[in-house]
């Protein structure tokens, strides 16, 4: 949904923040219309309205994570997840987290990429709120509420410990890892969306809620870039 | 059965299967643990959570400081420094062999100590009439923005080659093996302007000479750089030349 159609409508914050946004024409290739928040980042009264209408709306749902997507998502994450005390969690492009990662594919327009997440970072059951920019075809979105709420699986690893009681009962432990978090994903929170997310669109049964609508012109369709 | 955890030389937690019942997963069969329980042996498995008990314990080693006394001349910003410290984690051999990673991820799962480090780079610039944060992608992102917002400053991402759209100046910088381009928007910083300069970690200062190099071609002013973590090894505060550093954790 539309922060406009959930409160604010006639807000002049919400204005001020789409008119701060710049729209870059052909980028990354002909035909798409780039939104640019980078402008926005460069309007101190406009970001701080950004950051301060979503922490309005989730400083009382006891969200005990905030998790963002690489890169965007980790300018406008971190002051959320600061403001209502909650964990701030990177989702990231292949190989750039060190250590345990678990990782969920999605498919681009050619190809396919990747999300990782730390192991460890979100427990099972945690309100999880992801946050972006943007919000297009939700592909990116997808695969972050798939890499966080999916239900704990366990599985095999190739090692395993034997142990033998008093009783010469033999115990075979596993030793096992966490494939997913079984999060419970509350919202994602966008400050550009489609105008397809009005109303009560979810995504893989997470609801949306988005700031603004691109802005486009007569010429080319808008997008969002891809996962950048 | 056994009733008590033991630790086996691999430090990996060994606990019995009474223990394991209560808290395993929905996925594991419980049959297969009576089974166990009753004797039967070969060809019986179950699954254990010394994976989940290890994972929770990475991240509560890293977490679980003890809140500090309120001793009336204990110096607070000492047990900021000493919690964000401890709460920083040191991943072996990434991404290469040889090189000890400073994870900041974990100081970021802890919302005091996120909230900590932050507030010391917001009380030392506050009211220093700096007009511009400028943030090195990724891990810049995280910590520029909310100084940004709290000091009234613009946040100017410094990026890879090709993420931002319009027009950008470049500078080329040496990695260990070949080079590295940073980039940043045209108009987004004039000329006079008073940048403060921000990054997770300074190694070698490469980075950060090529972020002050593209803000110094526009005319602005460096007042500092500053980091959550050096690596006074490197040396990096040598490279930054006369643009001063301030870090809150040195790593050696």
């Amino acid at each position: 949904m539309f922060a406009e159609e959930n409160g604010l409508h006639g807000d002049p914050r919400i204005k001020a923040i789409s008119d701060a946004i710049r729209v870059v024409p052909h980028f990354p290739k002909p035909g798409i219309m780039f939104q640019d928040i980078t402008t926005l980042l460069l309007d101190q009264k406009a970001f701080k309205y950004t950051v301060d209408i979503f922490v309005d709306r989730y400083k009382e749902k006891k969200i005990s994570v905030v998790a963002g997507v690489e890169a965007r998502g980790f300018i406008f994450g971190p002051p959320i997840a600061l403001a209502i005390g909650a964990k701030f969690v990177p989702l990231r492009k292949p190989r750039k987290l060190p250590g345990e990662v678990i990782s969920e594919a999605y498919v681009l327009e050619y190809g396919t990429d990747c999300l990782e997440m730390h192991v460890g970072a979100v427990q099972a059951g945690e309100s999880v709120l992801i946050v972006d920019d943007l919000v297009a075809t939700g592909g990116t979105l997808s695969a972050a509420i798939r890499l966080l709420g999916k239900e704990l699986e366990v599985h095999c690893s190739s090692s395993s410990t034997i142990i033998l009681d008093q009783i010469n009962n033999i115990y075979i432990f596993e030793h096992v890892f966490l494939e997913r978090v079984g999060a419970d994903v509350v919202e994602c929170a966008c400050v550009i969306g489609l105008p397809q997310v009005k109303g009560n669109w979810t995504l893989n049964g997470v609801p949306l809620y988005v700031l603004v609508e691109p802005r486009l012109n007569d010429l080319g369709h808008f997008g969002d870039g891809g996962f950048v | 059965m056994m009733n008590t955890l033991r630790y086996l030389s691999s430090g990996i937690f060994v606990i019995s299967p009474k223990l394991l019942t209560s808290s395993l997963p929905t996925s594991v069969k419980p049959s297969s643990i009576s089974a166990l329980a009753r004797g039967e042996t070969a060809g019986r498995r179950f699954y254990s959570t010394i994976a989940a008990v290890r994972t929770d314990l990475k991240v509560k080693c890293f977490s679980n400081m003890a809140a500090p006394d309120h001793k009336k001349n204990v110096d607070v910003k000492d047990d900021r420094i000493s919690r964000i410290s401890s709460s920083i984690r040191v991943i072996p051999d990434f991404p290469k062999p040889g090189i000890m990673f400073q994870d900041i991820t974990t100081l970021l799962l802890d919302p005091v100590a996120f909230k900590d480090s932050i507030d010391l780079f917001i009380e030392r610039y506050k009211g220093k009439d700096i007009s511009v944060v400028a943030g090195v992608e990724a891990r810049g992102f995280i910590f520029g923005p909310p100084i940004a917002l709290a000091i009234g400053a613009k946040f100017v991402p410094m990026r890879k080659p090709n993420k931002l759209p319009g027009a950008v100046i470049s500078e080329e910088y040496s990695l260990e093996y070949g080079t590295d381009i940073m980039e940043m928007h045209v108009g987004a910083v004039q000329a006079g302007e008073r940048v403060l300069v921000i990054d997770d970690l300074i190694a070698t200062g490469g980075t950060l000479v090529a972020a002050i190099k593209l803000l110094e071609r526009v005319g602005a002013s460096i007042v500092e750089c500053a980091c959550v973590i050096e690596l006074p090894d490197l040396k990096g505060r040598d490279r930054l030349g006369d643009k001063p550093l301030f870090v809150l954790v040195s790593s050696t």
